[in-house]
């Protein structure tokens, strides 16, 4: 990258691209959030049970996010390892109605917080207590209590409750992962610029 | 962008192929840059094309090393560069095999199949059918049916032939998508047309009706694409030889009428359909080649070529036709391709007459070193179909052939002279010395170690046999001194095989064997010292059995016999008469234009036939204890072709027992049979011992039940045997539909043909390749001599066809050939009989009234020619 390029990047004036996993069980939403953060003229209509994994991009307002959106289906979820070491940041997605679940994304949230490429690293992890809309759903602090969110304590995290078919919910959280990766990626000048 | 890099590989000095030195590891390595952000399309592109590069360099890539490769790959799908996303298509095309959990790219590579980039959909539904099985169909099913109607022809003609290629893989799934191909089917777009007709046709071909209603359909309907015609003409044409039914069909009616299709395409392959047709009479031939006739005076190329290729194929099947082109192909002799020239001229040589072959031959040698191996091979082939025909002009060919022999010259041209040569040697012994003298010169300079044994072995039969053996001495032994272990070893071999048989050059091959026991190879060492100490017993028997004879056993069957020995140690020295016999593989009677050049090497180590029954038999424990198999005969039907049940026999020959084994078909689907046993009346004193029943014969899938029948032990010579057989069976009926039997059944039975146990059945087939040897090996104890009249015989050829078919032995020394306009013959026939002891049998046949025949049987076992002469008399 030349010279120019850093600058007007330090400058916030080109965005900088950050990649971008996004997990979770099956079903639990995952492409519906990416889609929904889509531009509106390229959302899909119809959304299907992703097999192995699919590439999205949409925009911040200072960042420009790839968005690696990976199946859930427990067949795949070996598969999510190949793609850590080049993420920079995790949106973990729970259903919070399948309350019959919760202890399997606890398994897979600990086995992935302790792989080797993730361990170490301090990056932000964006959980979103995805469904509130249904009847039983269940609040995004139960949530963040049944997955002992607390016991993380070298990354940087944060829940967010979310109605993906409406859209809501999402935008806090992206304006979270936003500042959390400015923070480490932009330098304290964009962090400062996306507060203003 | 791919040539601005090559260029600079150019450069740097890497000469015409920048790839040239890649290593698989340093492409690996640079592969990682697949993960940095953002994406370098350019240099992403070019490691994708040194991937693929390695890929079919035949690269060898770990399943490990493989799927992190294929991962970091993925990520490549984050840029829309167009030209890197169609390499990675191609990339997961080349990697489905070698990389593990390449399902993963399925949903990027559905949604860009389904997206609205026309340049990605297409390759991008043939990349996900590569990667996809069948459990994971079902989830792309939707889209493929949608893909398949799609309105883009390159989406449509990619779901289409991604289908066909499915259909081997998932039949069930893809016969769903009848309706979407078969809209496809009636697509304006050529292409389109004829990948959606494929499609159709591969799904029904193995319903005969379906197919040929769907023929009828189209043929009523007409195309637009000539692609499809050009297929409809294929099917049609492969119905019309499966059915065959006459040419009076509507299917032959519509290949003739494609001859007057405007497309020439068209017309060509009705035409070809129709010349390469079984039983096609003159009159259909006839429009046929005159489209072909009216091709070679076209003025492109591709259909003169065309034309007079098909021709070439079947001059040999139908020359009047092809003579009626005589003229426009003496035209094409000058023709400036000179592949069409090379095709005519062959052809010409093919139908013309003898006078016209001096001729021909000087114009071929006129360009012959201009043209490729491959048609200087068609050249051979023709020549060696003309010695057959005109034996007179060997001279003439020979001459030709040698020289062709000095040009230089691929392995399968240079074989292909070398086999014509052999069979000219053969077919005319007054060629031999000339033919000889040729492949001695060849060898002299001869790169291809495969040539060279044939040649060596081919020298050690014929050499010692000419009027002056000694001077191939000097040949073989050039070998000796410098050729490769291979050469050298049959070298030595054919040396043996000139002292054995010419007493006066036995002094000078003993001393050149001493030399070859100093050789650094442990092969050519072995032989030397072998055929030393069996050269000098001077005993023409031991020569006759391990120098001109050698083993006749089949050698699967000596290495499992070798190893039961090492097993089960015992007094007794190893008996090589327990070994079986190695079947004489069942050598077509080479036809007239036999392809010299496509015979192919026989594989050594395959199991024979023989062999896997051995197998088969020895794991019923029944048949233990009954000693090697001695020899299973051809299936015998017992059955006409379309009845009820089918039933074939094997006759599998033991010492003192015979098994009996019948294959049985049940071809009506709404019964089930059970306890299926051929009940066995012998007219003479056979005695049956066991029957082992078939337990369940469910429909269509074919079953064994057997016989075991001890042989009569008081009379030995009693070798025929008429035995009456009824298939006995319990009968369940069932539901044709879903096979489900009822509950109880009843017995019946089904009357077979009578079996025939003859004489053939004792004897297995042995070539001694040298015959006069043999006869002196087994020497005159038990000789006998009879003379029989043979009065229903008109001529010697029918004679002799007669008494090896009878007899079921190897002729030797090709006394199967009568000379032509010979009113005597001697055939020599050679075999084993049951128990292991060689049968000889010398026939002097002379042709008067009838055809008198004297035969002399020689054997070690007085049995075997008591049977011989019984049963001929």
């Amino acid at each position: 990258m030349g010279l120019l390029d850093k600058l007007s990047g330090w400058l916030g004036l080109r965005k900088k691209e950050v990649n971008i996993l996004c997990l979770g069980l099956d079903n639990s939403g995952k492409t519906t959030i990416i889609n929904q953060l889509k531009p509106a003229n390229t959302q899909a209509q119809e959304i299907v049970p992703t097999i192995g994994f699919n590439i999205e991009k949409f925009k911040s307002s200072s960042l420009s996010f790839t968005v690696f959106d990976m199946s859930g289906q427990s067949r795949y979820r070996n598969l999510w390892e190949h793609y850590y070491k080049e993420s920079q940041a995790i949106i973990f997605v729970i259903d919070s109605g399948d309350k019959l679940r919760m202890v399997v994304a606890k398994e897979e949230l600990d086995t992935l917080l302790s792989h080797q490429d993730i361990r170490s690293r301090r990056m932000p992890v964006l959980f979103f207590a995805n469904k509130t809309d249904l009847q039983d759903a269940m609040s995004s602090v139960k949530v963040s209590q049944l997955l002992c969110l607390e016991n993380i304590k070298d990354k940087p995290w944060h829940i967010c409750a979310s109605n993906a078919i409406k859209g809501e919910g999402l935008q806090e959280g992206v304006d979270w992962l936003q500042g959390r990766l400015s923070f480490i990626y932009g330098g304290l000048f964009a962090y400062t610029y996306t507060l203003i | 962008m791919i040539k601005k890099f090559d260029k600079k590989d150019e450069e740097s000095g890497s000469g015409s192929n920048p790839f040239q030195h890649l290593e698989k590891s340093a492409v690996l390595q640079e592969a990682r840059i697949f993960n940095e952000t953002p994406i370098n399309p350019r240099r992403c592109l070019h490691i994708l094309t040194k991937i693929i590069y390695l890929l079919n360099q035949g690269e060898h890539f770990g399943t490990t090393e493989a799927t992190e490769a294929f991962f970091a790959m993925t990520r490549l799908f984050q840029s829309n560069d167009q030209t890197l996303r169609r390499m990675c298509y191609l990339t997961i095309k080349e990697m489905a095999n070698i990389s593990e959990d390449v399902i993963i790219v399925t949903s990027s590579l559905t949604k860009d199949m389904t997206g609205k980039e026309d340049v990605y959909r297409g390759p991008a539904i043939r990349a996900l059918c590569r990667i996809t099985d069948t459990t994971m169909l079902q989830a792309i099913e939707r889209y493929m049916k949608q893909a398949i109607v799609d309105k883009v022809p390159s989406v449509s003609s990619s779901a289409l032939v991604s289908s066909l290629h499915m259909v081997k893989m998932s039949y069930d799934v893809v016969k769903r998508w009848v309706n979407e191909a078969q809209e496809a089917a009636s697509s304006d777009n050529i292409m389109v047309q004829y990948h959606a007709l494929g499609l159709l046709y591969h799904l029904r071909k193995n319903d005969r009706l379906a197919v040929s209603k769907m023929l009828n359909k189209f043929t009523k309907s007409g195309l637009k694409s000539p692609f499809a015609y050009c297929m409809l003409i294929r099917i049609a044409s492969k119905l019309l030889e499966e059915t065959e039914g006459g040419h009076d069909s509507p299917l032959f009616d519509f290949i003739e009428s494609c001859l007057r299709n405007k497309n020439e395409m068209v017309v060509y392959e009705a035409a070809s359909a129709i010349v390469h047709m079984p039983n096609c009479t003159a009159r259909e031939l006839a429009p046929a080649v005159s489209v072909l006739q009216l091709f070679c005076s076209s003025p492109k190329a591709a259909l003169r070529y065309a034309a007079v290729r098909t021709l070439n194929k079947v001059a040999m099947k139908h020359p009047s036709a092809v003579t009626a082109c005589n003229l426009d192909l003496e035209n094409l002799i000058t023709d400036s391709n000179r592949s069409i020239a090379t095709l005519a001229i062959t052809t010409l040589l093919k139908t013309g007459s003898e006078s016209s072959v001096d001729r021909l031959m000087k114009q071929i040698s006129s360009f012959v070193s201009e043209i490729s191996d491959e048609f200087k091979v068609v050249v051979v082939q023709a020549i060696s179909a003309l010695c057959q025909k005109y034996p007179r002009k060997h001279s003439v060919m020979m001459n030709f052939l040698s020289n062709m022999l000095r040009d230089d010259g691929g392995f399968e041209y240079k074989r292909a002279i070398v086999d014509c040569i052999i069979s000219i040697i053969e077919e005319n012994p007054e060629s031999k010395e000339t033919g000889l003298a040729h492949l001695c010169e060849f060898i002299e300079d001869c790169e291809h170690t495969v040539l060279a044994t044939k040649i060596l072995h081919l020298l050690g039969k014929e050499g010692p046999r000419t009027p002056s053996p000694s001077k191939y001495i000097r040949f073989i032994f050039n070998r000796v001194v410098l050729e490769s272990e291979a050469v050298r070893a049959a070298a030595v071999s054919a040396l043996a095989k000139f002292g054995a048989q010419n007493d006066d050059l036995l002094p000078s091959v003993l001393v050149l064997m001493q030399r070859c026991m100093m050789d650094s190879d442990d092969e050519v060492r072995d032989r030397a010292t072998f055929y030393m100490n069996v050269l000098q017993q001077k005993q023409k028997a031991l020569n006759a059995a391990y120098i001109f004879n050698g083993l006749s056993v089949s050698i699967p069957g000596l290495e499992k016999s070798l190893h039961q020995y090492t097993l089960e140690p015992s007094e007794k020295p190893f008996d090589m008469k327990t070994v079986p016999l190695a079947t004489t593989p069942i050598t077509e009677q080479k036809t007239e234009i036999a392809p010299v050049a496509t015979s192919k090497l026989p594989e050594k180590l395959a199991p024979s036939r023989q062999d896997i029954y051995q197998e088969q038999l020895a794991s019923i424990p029944e048949f233990q204890g009954l000693g090697p198999l001695f020899k299973s005969s051809e299936p015998v039907q017992l059955t006409e072709a379309e009845t009820e049940y089918v039933v074939r026999c094997i006759k599998h020959t033991f010492t003192r027992h015979m098994v009996f084994q019948f294959d049985c078909t049940n071809t009506l689907n709404d019964q089930l049979l059970q306890k299926v046993v051929v009940q066995m009346e012998p007219s003479e004193a056979y005695e049956v011992l066991h029957y082992i029943p078939a337990p369940s014969l469910p429909y269509s899938q074919p079953g064994s039940c057997y016989s075991l029948v001890r042989l009569p032990d008081d009379d030995p010579t009693a070798v025929s045997c008429t035995f009456s057989c009824t298939m006995k069976y319990l009968v369940r009926d069932c539901d044709p539909n879903t096979g489900e039997p009822d509950d109880d059944g009843y017995d019946d039975e089904y009357v077979l043909e009578d079996l025939e146990v003859t004489v053939a059945d004792h004897i297995q087939k042995v070539l001694k390749p040298n015959f006069s040897a043999a006869w002196e090996e087994v020497g005159d104890d038990f000789e006998k001599e009879e003379t029989f009249a043979l009065a229903s015989v008109r001529t010697l050829d029918e004679a002799v066809g007669n008494i090896i078919s009878f007899l079921g032995m190897q002729p030797c020394e090709r006394s199967d050939k009568v000379p032509e306009n010979k009113n005597s013959h001697v055939l020599f026939l050679a075999g084993v009989f049951r128990g292991g002891n060689d049968v000889l049998v010398r026939a002097r046949l002379a042709l008067g009234d009838g055809v008198t025949m004297q035969v002399t049987v020689r054997s070690g076992d007085e049995t075997a020619v008591d049977v011989i002469l019984a049963s001929v008399g």
